[in-house]
This record gives C-alpha cells, sequence and structure tokens, in this order.
C-alpha cells in the first residue's frame, strides 16, 4: 500500500499516516464508528501499567471502533428480560481483529487488541471508557460516567494498539452530556432524566450538577450500589450463588438453589449464548442523546 | 417544506433481506405473519416482545457440515457446535432491518427465559414462516437441507408473508420403510417402545399418533451444558469423601460440561441419531 506521511502539531510525533484506510477496513467489518488516539494521550490520565505502551512496547497508536448493542426495537420490548439477555453480535471486537489484520499485512506493524475484561481486581489492563473519549468518539455523561456518542449516545467500545503512527482524532470539544433538553430541565426543575431516574438520594445511583454554562460541574454515582443492580447475571452471580451453594448443609435446599432460575440463568449468561452481563438500562433509557436512531416505525 | 417520506416497496424490502440472509449464510429464510402466533400461549407470541409487531422473519442454516456427519468419532458433532453462527445472522438481520427500511427488528434471544422457557418458539416460527416442516423425529425439516438451525427476527416490517411450507416428512423412502416394516428409519433408531424416544405411525401418507418422550431425549441430547454442570455439580456437593469429590469436579464429565458452557462454542446437542439416518437432506450430507 502506498503511504503518504504527514505532521501533527498536536502530539509533537513526526511522521504520522492517514488514518482513513484503517478506519475504513474497521467500518466495513462492522464497525458503526471508528477513531484514532496517540498512544501517549493516555499518560496523562492512567498509571503506569495501564498505559498502551504497557501493553505493546513502542505502541504509537489506539484506534477504537464503537457499536450499537441491542436494536432500536429491543429498547422498546416491554419484557425486561429481553434487554437483559439480548446477545451481542460483538461486532466491535470483530472489527478490531480486522484492522489489526489489515495493519499487521498492509502497513507491517505491530497491532494487538487492547485487554478490555478484568485481570486483577475488577480492573482491566486497558480503559476501553478512556480510550473512546480520547479518541473523539464520545465524552463522560452524568449517568454512571458512560460515554455518550454524541449522535448515538450509548455504545460499546473494542480498542487495538499498534506500532503504527496514525494521525489520531481530537477529544470531542462539545460535550454529549448534558444535551440540551438535560440543561433545560435542570434549569426547571433541578435534575436530569438520568439523575431523576436513579437519584442517589432516594435508593437510586446517580448525583451530579450543572453548571451556569450547562456542563458537568458535579457528578457522583454509587457504584455498589449500581453494579449489584446493573450486574444481576455473570460471572459475579455465579461465584454469589456459589458461596451461598458450598455453604448450604440442606441436601435439599442446596439441590433447589443449584437447579433455581437465578443460578441456571447466571450459569447461561456465562454460556456461548454471548448474553448480555448488564441487566439495567434506565439511566441510558430515559437519555435523549442519541434517541433518534431508537425512534423508528 | 420537506419531501413526504417515500413509501417503502415491501417486496423489494423483503427480496433485499433475503439476498443479504443469503449472503451473510442463511439456507433458507421466510416470514411469518403474527397472527398466526395464536397458538402459542400469551406472553410467547411476538407482540409480548414488541408491541405494534407485524411479522417475524426466519433464517435457518449452519448444520453440521456433511463431513461431521460421516466422521466415525462421535465425540466429534458432540462437540462441534454450528449453531451460534445463525444467531449471530439474526442479530445482523435485525440490524439491517433497522437501519436499511427504519422499522423496529428484535432479535429474539436465542436463550431461555425464567423457568427454562424460550422467549418465544423459534422453532414454529420458522414452520410458520415456511422455512420447514415438522418431522417424526421432532426437529424442523427443510425438503432440501434437512435439519437446519434457525434464528428469528421480530418486526414491525410488514413484510410479504410466506406461509407454511409442505410437509417434507415423512419421506418417500420413509412411506416405502413403514409398508414394509411398519416402522421408519428415525423410529427405528430409536424406538419409544424399546428404551428409545420415538414412536407414532403413518396415515394416508402423513405421520400421526406421534409420540415422543421428551424427558428421555433431553437426558440422552443435552448431557453436557448447564444442566450438566448443575447435575456434576449437585453430585459433587452431595459427596462427602474428599478425594471422590475431586475425582467428580476433576472427571471427563464434569471438564465437558465446563467446556460446553463456555467459549468454546460447543454443541448442545449430543445425540443426533433420528437425523443421522433421516432421508430428507441426505444428499446434502452425501459427498466424496
Amino acid at each position: 500500500m502506498e503511504i503518504e506521511a504527514s505532521a501533527s502539531e498536536d502530539t509533537g510525533r513526526e511522521g504520522l499516516l492517514p488514518s482513513a484506510p484503517v478506519c475504513e477496513a474497521g467500518k466495513k467489518a462492522g464497525a458503526l464508528i471508528v477513531g484514532v488516539a496517540a498512544a501517549n494521550a493516555f499518560n496523562e490520565y492512567v498509571p503506569e501499567g495501564h498505559r498502551p505502551e504497557d501493553i505493546l512496547p513502542g505502541a504509537q497508536s489506539v484506534v477504537v471502533a464503537g457499536n450499537q448493542g441491542p436494536t432500536a426495537a429491543a429498547w422498546r420490548s416491554p419484557d425486561h428480560r429481553v434487554m437483559e439477555i439480548t446477545g451481542y453480535d460483538f461486532r466491535e471486537n470483530v472489527a478490531v481483529h480486522v484492522m489489526c489484520d489489515f495493519i499487521e499485512r498492509e502497513y507491517g506493524y505491530n497491532a494487538l487488541q487492547a485487554p478490555s475484561l478484568p485481570t486483577a481486581g475488577h480492573h482491566p489492563p486497558m480503559s476501553m471508557m478512556l480510550a473512546a473519549v480520547l479518541a473523539g468518539l464520545g465524552t463522560r455523561s452524568l449517568a454512571a460516567n458512560i460515554i455518550l456518542h454524541p449522535e448515538y449516545g450509548l455504545l460499546y467500545y473494542a480498542a487495538l494498539v499498534t506500532t503504527l503512527p496514525l494521525e489520531p482524532n481530537h477529544v470531542l470539544q462539545k460535550d454529549a452530556c448534558p444535551s440540551p433538553s438535560c440543561v433545560q430541565m435542570y434549569e426547571k426543575l433541578g435534575t436530569t432524566p438520568c439523575l431523576a431516574s436513579c437519584p442517589k438520594d432516594e435508593g437510586g445511583c446517580l448525583e451530579g450538577e450543572i453548571d451556569e454554562d450547562g456542563r458537568i460541574s458535579y457528578s457522583s454515582y454509587n457504584r455498589e450500589r449500581c453494579h449489584s443492580r446493573s450486574m444481576n447475571f455473570g460471572v459475579g452471580s455465579v461465584q454469589k450463588s456459589l458461596v451461598d451453594i458450598v455453604a448450604e448443609e440442606d441436601q435439599d435446599r442446596r439441590k433447589s438453589m443449584i437447579y433455581s432460575d437465578f443460578f441456571s440463568q447466571s450459569l447461561s449468561s456465562l454460556s456461548f449464548y454471548k448474553e448480555s452481563v448488564a441487566q439495567c438500562f434506565e439511566c441510558m433509557r430515559v437519555c435523549p442523546v442519541g434517541q433518534n436512531h431508537k425512534r423508528l416505525k | 417544506m420537506s419531501e413526504p417520506e417515500a413509501e417503502l416497496d415491501f417486496e423489494l424490502a423483503k427480496q433485499q433481506l433475503t439476498e443479504f440472509s443469503a449472503r451473510g449464510g442463511a439456507l433458507v429464510s421466510g416470514v411469518a405473519d403474527v397472527d398466526d402466533f395464536a397458538a402459542a400461549p400469551e406472553g410467547f407470541r411476538p407482540q409480548d416482545l414488541l408491541p405494534g409487531a407485524k411479522r417475524v422473519f426466519v433464517v435457518g442454516g449452519s448444520p453440521p457440515r456433511a463431513g461431521d456427519w460421516v466422521s466415525p468419532k462421535h465425540e466429534h458433532q458432540e462437540t462441534m457446535g454450528t449453531s451460534d453462527r445463525i444467531n449471530s445472522l439474526g442479530l445482523k438481520a435485525a440490524k439491517f432491518i433497522e437501519a436499511s427500511f427504519g422499522y423496529y427488528a428484535l432479535f429474539v434471544p436465542p436463550g431461555v427465559n425464567k423457568g427454562n422457557q424460550p422467549f418465544l418458539s423459534v422453532a414454529l416460527a420458522a414452520e410458520l414462516a415456511g422455512c420447514a416442516s415438522p418431522s417424526l423425529a421432532g426437529p424442523l425439516l427443510h425438503p432440501k437441507h434437512g435439519m437446519l438451525y434457525y434464528s428469528a427476527i421480530v418486526t414491525t416490517c410488514p413484510l410479504p408473508i410466506d406461509g407454511r411450507a409442505e410437509p417434507a416428512c415423512p419421506a418417500p423412502a420413509c412411506l416405502d420403510m413403514w409398508e414394509a416394516e411398519g416402522t421408519t428409519p428415525c423410529m427405528k433408531v430409536c424406538p419409544i417402545d424399546d428404551g428409545g424416544c420415538l414412536g407414532g405411525d403413518i396415515v394416508e401418507g402423513r405421520f400421526a399418533n406421534r409420540r415422543y418422550n421428551t424427558a428421555r431425549c433431553a437426558t440422552r441430547v443435552h448431557t453436557h451444558w448447564v444442566p450438566g454442570f448443575q447435575k456434576g455439580l449437585e453430585a459433587a456437593l452431595d459427596e462427602e469423601d474428599p478425594e471422590k469429590r475431586k475425582m467428580i469436579l476433576y472427571s471427563s464429565f464434569f471438564t465437558r460440561t465446563l467446556w460446553s458452557m463456555t467459549y468454546a462454542s460447543q454443541s448442545q446437542a449430543q445425540c443426533y441419531e433420528c437425523m443421522r439416518v433421516c432421508p430428507v437432506g441426505a444428499e446434502e450430507r452425501t459427498l466424496r
């Protein structure tokens, strides 16, 4: 492939290459959006051990792919279990692998999928949220810091780390959250749709404030409470159940626990159906960002 | 003033969707009317999953390969899962409908809801969409491809309906066998009155009085996967001897249940004997 090098003043890096061919390869593979961050842009925000350079020596760029999970119809289903269990196609992960192949094959640079699952405690080796922000794909929201894309709202992200020096995107200059309608609501009612749907002071998870400029001035969320509601099934619930099951001395009670709906569904969520591991979408259900893409015929 | 929205050509839309599905690996596809699901209990109908639902689009394909069927190693087909490919296509088709036609499309989750009940019977959907027809053995049969895996998408898009397909079972060869021996290949391989799961008659060229031992079949077909794990765990915890307990937890059976549940995408079904002898689709399973 013919490559024309350019320079970028943003990062002080020389010989940056156009990112468009890589991004196009990702979109062809099913990514809705693709963005690029400079690998060294992470250094300001994350501790050593969690930076692209720690994952791939000589890392120059992080390419991030975003995709929608459930369809608009799934959001409308009156059966809440549909959203709880809806399988993903993980196209953003597929797109990342396709882009890795593309980079290694066409450019001859190293590329790997950025590890995003927890490896110690609940901490992933690399933050996909930060990667999405630095790649200019979205900004943090009042709703549990979920990254919102200004056009599509909630998306799922995967990333790759590469030694290929690509032209990076800019961090978004305009926040996706709060949206204009949320600012108006805050001015009138002192709350926003997400804060109202899950208020921290009334047993919910979210708390926040918007300043005179219409920007988030303060936000907080109760991670433990949110986790216990949004991660009912999955690895955590299997562990929780096992603690109870192993500790139960009564054989009949133990049997009912093993064959219970809860444990069966927890096991099913681990299985190859690629079921959702998040069961609460209420703050996102009321979020106006990206709603246009959820309103169909 | 903005231009009025052009009316969607539903015939063309269906053609595009069919072509998209075929490119994605579907061997068959079809459209069912939601009103035809009246036989399903309330709570398990398309409208219960998606208000305003009008149609159910079904894609079928990703059967075991011809090579899988002829492998002398039975463990091979027991562990080679192919059905997840059709689920991936189902979600893609749902996204295609929403992105291309602007109508809601809900991919029916392939997992189970409470009480091990599916959200909607995908088999019924495939039958009503004309993708296949019921068989004496149980699985739906397509006249050319035989047993396939299916995925269903509930949509508000009023695509043209296909309607039911002509019965593929019993096949002419099975009718001949019934006349000669009073049984068919599937009933002979797994006779319900001789420790098996299947029974029935053929009356005027159609199967009738079908008998099927669901519980027995389930214990043979679903020996691994989530229920296998639960069974193994129960046995392990009931065992008081630590050495025996250790053997249970490290046994081949328990190890296979763990593999079958996890990312290896192994097959959930371990018995294919009634389908192995079925003449419907046999040509597709016969190569050089």
